[in-house]
């Protein structure tokens, strides 16, 4: 026993193995020499330690009460000349555009005291009428993002703006003079005036050539029209006349087209209420879209079997002489049989529906798709006569992007380095170009690479010099997207750090020298030749412009034919390549584009409309395909393609093709700042050199390792006994079909319990405030969400805290799945507090911190609250979000507690701190106003001057709000309607949020 | 039993202390009460306007400086160019006018002490209350003649609470007044 002790004796070094005199020494001292010194009374000052002790706290006392006065209560500073339009503590609206991307949307921002506080969409704007997405909600935050360039920098060094200019109009002369090329690397270009400055650009520097590249576009639906019709205008779609929408993978109502226009267009044709007025879409797709959530019909077709899917639409329709087909196509289709996708009795309807719906029938194919599958659709819409649904007055217009062949030509030029200087206008190609073109290795051969960007980007950092650019809302401009609107984007704010406009850089590149106005008279003089000499108003030109800015849109005269169809552009068509491999199918990110909103927490953090995962992007792939694969959710797959290969995470979607691995672009920057950095996961390295996002017979694999994703919602297992279709088993979806309801409209209120209350019911005889919201409308595009989080000040929380389930997020869009894996049925339900009127979290609180108000509003009190959380664990909604941390200094090392990002935050409402409950309070702050605006005139309160955020966001008008005690007012009306019911009716809590029940259009009178 | 040093101390001694701290505290609690709520905080502001001179001699309304009452949330403490829509011409060699031209010149706005304040969790709107007919003494006492103003009621939850309780009590100059609302999302959100 002691021997084996001996044997493992434990030694701290060799010396003390070793037994040297100094470690014994050190052994026996407990501190090292010269550790502690000796000590000496004598040295030491005569007070002693109380007495000391005494006159310091003496001596503070005094300070305290002598030199402030403990009553002092700050100072008010006013104002020392006032601008007239300034009154401290009410709201500014300025009217602009919104330039995030190329939908251009007109948009209303509001400002308090000269700071932006929020977006909306501009209600006179034609296109959105007062809508925007949950990006352009959310794009604010980037306003006041402390990682924004705050001064020009050239390589790691910050230079003034007179030395880059200087430098830079230098290299420019330089190249012209050795006739090099000047590449000018733009995004897609929406604004005639910007478009106008580059020109200008060129004929300044002859050697200048410009390139415009997007990641994401609709470049083959446009060149198929080019073939098609002989133009590349895209006549906008009239989705309120269609009766049978049939969409190819395209998410018409998520993301592609003017998304926002067709979700308002499209639910005008889901109307219960009003009248029932329904239409019916058939999704065809191999992913699962939020268009394939509204579907009334899905068809699981893999995005490389399209072409295929629509000849054989072609061909059986040709067959039952619904259409007289052209010879060419005729031969072409008549292989192809329709049996192979999906069931037969869906199939059957959708042809039925087809044929005798003609004139009233569109057919249209996703962005992604390609070229030959968009000019096959176009003659079947041709044939079917989808062309009435074509607004020919509504064109929108192109903006040519280059072509891969010139990109690859730009790119061989550098290399032969017969390019001097790269000028990336708001560009990052970096980024976006995939990595088998060379971009980054190429720019090393250019010796003046200039990015102007708002910040640091992958682009920023491979070049020398790095130009800070105005936020859109510090910036002037105009946009053109479609032939008859002008739009005008005015600045809110001073450029709030040393940054200028894009087009005043180039401006100040062309005249050599630097003016602040300089793009504000340009574009002043542009508007002069291009809108007011072509309307010629009455009005003079000043009046006239600063009435343009006042509106933020100027609607023109367009004036266009229907164009005709070019048969001869049918030779074009191919006979598909039949491949069962596996196709993976990249789609532009629902939440942050195509990478541009990466560092914008908010929409990181905004759970995805489908899956519900926040802050990252995954592999999803159907049930069927991961048990093939062996894989279950949070198991990493390596897909890999021509030598290159990304492991990514896998998430089991149900309802997607079994050969389609679904995976959505703009994740996995690596310079996009704090927040976006390494979230996710970077696909564009697999896309080749044609640009498809569609890349055929790539090569899948498990492989070793866990992530984990953070979603906001369980995926219940469909197959499950004990939770399947819990939601429709607890009466929390309600739903049927147009059939159903036409038969006995009272068909879910028949079996209802009585419900009985043991204490004596409330009366509220004022005004009462209830929500409705129209589940046929919803398409789950969460505008309200962002929207929410900026008008009531949400922090974001992190990845990390989203993970054990701390997401702070008022409102929240649950997504059910009923049905099969296969063909499951979707039904999407936005929850919020339902201010219930015998509400069970009032019953637990042991501080009546939340209450009940006269008007029938469930009350939080912040200053009140304890903390203990009991009414969020009795609220059977789970709408209650409780403080964990600061969370606006626990993000990140409190990435957002600056002085900056403070300034967005809604000074009508509270910053909640630590250990608070907090939830949705219907907008309080906009009921106040909307009531002290009513007292101020002399008027009674009307209840439907509310319009709560969420309300005011929603693209298809799904939510309303008002006084339900208003009997003529819509909410009161909406209450009573046969299809309203209330989540979790039996518990008797009487919630205030009404939910309309969605009726799906089929054929049968079953929902499954 | 013997009475020992330790039963008088029990017994005499530590509750005749108890009751002097117990009375004093009190004492002092409600004395001080009206100080410690702001009742008299008058200080020294940056320029000594007389509000008894402009509101009460020469009888300028108070809407006439104080333009957001009516209109918004805040009264507003009027920004420099509204002094000087009289002090252009009027009085332009006293000491105090000079000093508040060179703060007009320097464009520097004037630091004025702050006399009310709510809470930063409480929405005070005036616009509501001043619509509503309450005239501005009814919370900020008789200004007209106050050479240098201080804060004359209590600024606490429980006078809002009065007024909006018993209007007919602290503003009966208005007929058929309304209670004012109880709720806390009235002013707290």
């Amino acid at each position: 026993m002691s021997s084996s002790l001996e044997k493992n004796k434990y030694w701290k070094s060799l010396e003390e193995l070793n037994n040297s005199p100094e470690s014994i020494k050190a052994k026996h001292d407990e501190f090292l020499e010269g550790v502690v010194d000796k000590f000496d009374s004598s040295k030491l000052s005569g007070m002693s330690r109380r007495k000391f002790l005494a006159v310091l706290s003496a001596s503070a006392a005094i300070a305290t009460t002598a030199c402030t006065d403990y009553r002092d209560k700050g100072e008010i500073i006013p104002y020392n000349k006032r601008p007239e339009e300034i009154l401290p503590g009410e709201t500014n609206y300025y009217a602009s555009t919104c330039t995030d991307c190329s939908l251009a949307c007109g948009i209303l921002i509001k400002t308090r005291e000269g700071r932006p506080i929020k977006i909306d969409g501009n209600p006179d704007h034609p296109i959105n009428k007062g809508k925007i997405c949950a990006k352009g909600q959310a794009s604010i935050l980037s306003l006041y993002d402390p990682e924004r360039l705050k001064e020009p920098k050239f390589g790691n060094q910050n230079i003034t703006w007179e030395e880059a200019d200087s430098k830079i109009i230098t290299a420019l002369n330089n190249a012209v003079q050795n006739g090099k090329q000047i590449a000018f690397f733009t995004e897609k270009l929406f604004s005639p005036t910007t478009k106008k400055v580059i020109d200008e650009f060129v004929k300044k520097y002859p050697t200048a050539k410009v390139y415009s590249y997007s990641l994401i576009s609709d470049k083959n639906r446009r060149d198929a029209w080019f073939e098609t019709y002989g133009s590349s205008d895209l006549p906008s779609i009239k989705w309120n006349e269609a009766e049978i929408i049939l969409s190819l993978d395209s998410d018409f109502l998520g993301v592609e087209g003017n998304f926002i226009e067709n979700m308002r267009l499209f639910s005008e044709k889901r109307e219960v209420v009003k009248k029932l007025d329904l239409n019916r879409l058939y999704v065809a797709e191999g992913r699962l879209s939020a268009t394939g959530m509204m579907a009334d019909y899905r068809i699981r077709v893999a995005p490389n079997q399209q072409l295929e899917f629509i000849y054989s639409i072609i061909n059986e329709l040709s067959n039952a002489n619904v259409i007289t087909v052209n010879s060419i196509i005729k031969s072409l289709v008549s292989n192809y049989s329709i049996e192979k996708f999906g069931s037969k009795e869906k199939i059957n309807n959708l042809l039925k529906d087809l044929s005798s719906n003609k004139g009233k029938s569109i057919i249209y194919a996703g962005d992604t798709l390609s070229k030959e599958v968009h000019i096959a659709v176009n003659y079947l819409n041709e044939l079917l006569g989808a062309s009435n649904l074509y607004d020919w007055k509504n064109i929108n217009t192109n903006s040519q992007l280059s072509s891969s062949k010139e990109i690859e030509e730009l790119i061989s030029n550098i290399n032969s380095k017969n390019v001097e200087v790269v000028i990336h206008f708001d560009s990052n190609p970096v980024y976006t170009l995939p990595s088998s073109f060379g971009y980054k290795e190429a720019l090393k051969n250019v010796s003046t690479v200039i990015t102007l960007t708002e910040s640091e980007n992958e682009t920023s950092v491979a070049g020398n010099f790095t130009l800070p650019i105005n936020h859109m809302l510090e910036s002037w401009g105009d946009a053109s997207t479609r032939n008859n609107i002008y739009s005008t984007q005015q600045p809110v704010i001073n450029p709030i750090f040393n940054s200028r406009q894009k087009e005043s850089i180039i401006l100040t590149w062309i005249n050599q020298k630097y003016d602040v106005n300089n793009f504000k008279d340009f574009l002043y003089n542009n508007f002069n030749e291009i809108i007011y000499k072509r309307l010629k108003p009455l009005v003079d030109l000043k009046l006239f412009w600063q009435t343009t800015l006042h509106d933020g849109v100027v609607k023109l005269e367009g004036s266009s034919t229907p164009k005709v169809f070019n048969v001869s552009s049918l030779t074009k068509l191919r006979m598909p390549a039949s491949s069962n491999k596996f196709t993976l199918h990249l789609t532009e990110s629902f939440l942050i584009g195509d990478g541009r909103f990466a560092n914008n927490g908010w929409l990181q953090e905004t759970p995805h409309p489908v899956t519900k995962v926040t802050w990252d992007n995954y592999a999803a792939i159907s049930p069927k395909f991961a048990k093939e694969l062996n894989v279950e959710m949070n198991d990493l797959i390596e897909i890999s393609h021509n030598d290159k290969s990304v492991s990514l995470p896998v998430l089991v979607q149900p309802g997607m093709s079994d050969t389609t691995i679904n995976v959505e672009l703009g994740y996995g920057r690596t310079n996009a700042g704090d927040v976006g950095n390494e979230v996710g996961f970077n696909l564009i390295p697999l896309i080749g050199k044609d640009l498809s996002l569609i890349i055929e017979n790539v090569s899948v694999k498990k492989v070793e390792g866990k992530y984990k994703l953070a979603s906001t919602q369980e995926h219940h297992s469909l197959d499950d006994t004990f939770v399947k279709d819990l939601h429709r088993v607890r009466k929390i979806i309600q739903e049927g079909t147009l059939k159903e309801y036409r038969k006995n409209p009272k068909f879910f209120h028949e079996q209802e319990d009585e419900l009985v209350s043991i204490t004596r019911e409330h009366e509220y005889k004022g005004v009462k405030w209830a929500m409705a919201i129209d589940l046929n409308k919803c398409t789950s595009c969460s505008a309200c969400i962002t929207s929410c989080n900026v008008e009531n000040n949400i922090p974001v929380v992190g990845k990390d805290q989203v993970l054990v389930g701390r997401e702070m997020q008022w409102m929240r869009i649950d997504r059910y799945y009923s049905g099969t894996s296969e063909d499951p049925i979707v039904s999407n339900q936005p929850m919020l507090c339902q201010h219930c009127d015998n509400a069970p979290c009032e019953n637990v609180c042991p501080v009546n911190a939340t209450n009940h108000s006269e008007d029938g509003l469930n009350q939080m009190v912040y200053n009140r609250c304890v903390g203990t959380r009991y009414c969020s664990n009795n609220c059977p909604y789970k709408v209650r979000r409780y403080n964990f941390f600061n969370f606006r200094d626990h993000f990140e090392d409190a990435y957002y507690e600056n002085n900056l990002t403070s300034m967005l935050n809604n000074p009508e409402v509270t910053v909640r701190s630590r250990g608070v409950m907090e939830k949705c309070t219907f907008c309080i702050q906009r009921i106040m106003e909307v009531r002290s605006n009513a007292i101020r005139d002399g008027k009674p309160l009307n209840g439907n001057d509310v319009k709560t955020a969420c309300q005011v966001a929603c693209p298809t008008n799904a939510i309303s709000f008002g006084d339900a005690n208003d009997i003529n007012s819509e909410i009161a009306k909406l209450r009573k309607h046969e299809l309203s019911y209330h989540v979790l009716e039996e518990l008797n809590v009487k919630p205030n949020v009404t939910y309309i029940a969605k009726l799906r259009n089929t054929h049968s009178e079953d929902l499954i | 039993m013997k009475r020992t040093v330790l039963d008088y101390a029990l017994k005499i001694r530590l509750p005749l202390t108890l009751f002097v701290i117990a009375v004093s505290f009190i004492l002092t609690f409600y004395i001080s009460r009206a100080e410690r709520d702001g009742v008299g905080y008058s200080p020294q502001q940056p320029i000594q306007y007389s509000h008894k001179l402009h509101a009460g001699q020469m009888n300028i309304d108070c809407k006439y400086c104080h333009i957001g009452t009516e209109k918004g949330r805040h009264a507003l403490v009027p920004s420099v160019n509204i002094c000087m829509n009289c002090h252009t011409l009027a009085r332009k060699d006293r000491p105090e006018i000079i000093k508040l031209k060179k703060y007009y010149e320097e464009g520097t706005p004037i630091p004025w002490k702050r006399i009310h304040k709510v809470p930063d969790f409480t929405y005070f709107n005036h616009s509501v209350h001043v619509n509503k007919g309450i005239q501005c003494e009814t919370c900020h006492g008789d200004v007209k003649q106050m050479e240098v103003v201080s804060q004359v009621k209590d600024w606490t939850m429980t006078a809002c609470l009065d007024c909006h309780r018993q209007p007919e009590k602290f503003v009966p100059y208005i007929q058929n007044i309304k209670k004012g609302p109880e709720n806390c999302w009235a002013c707290h959100r």
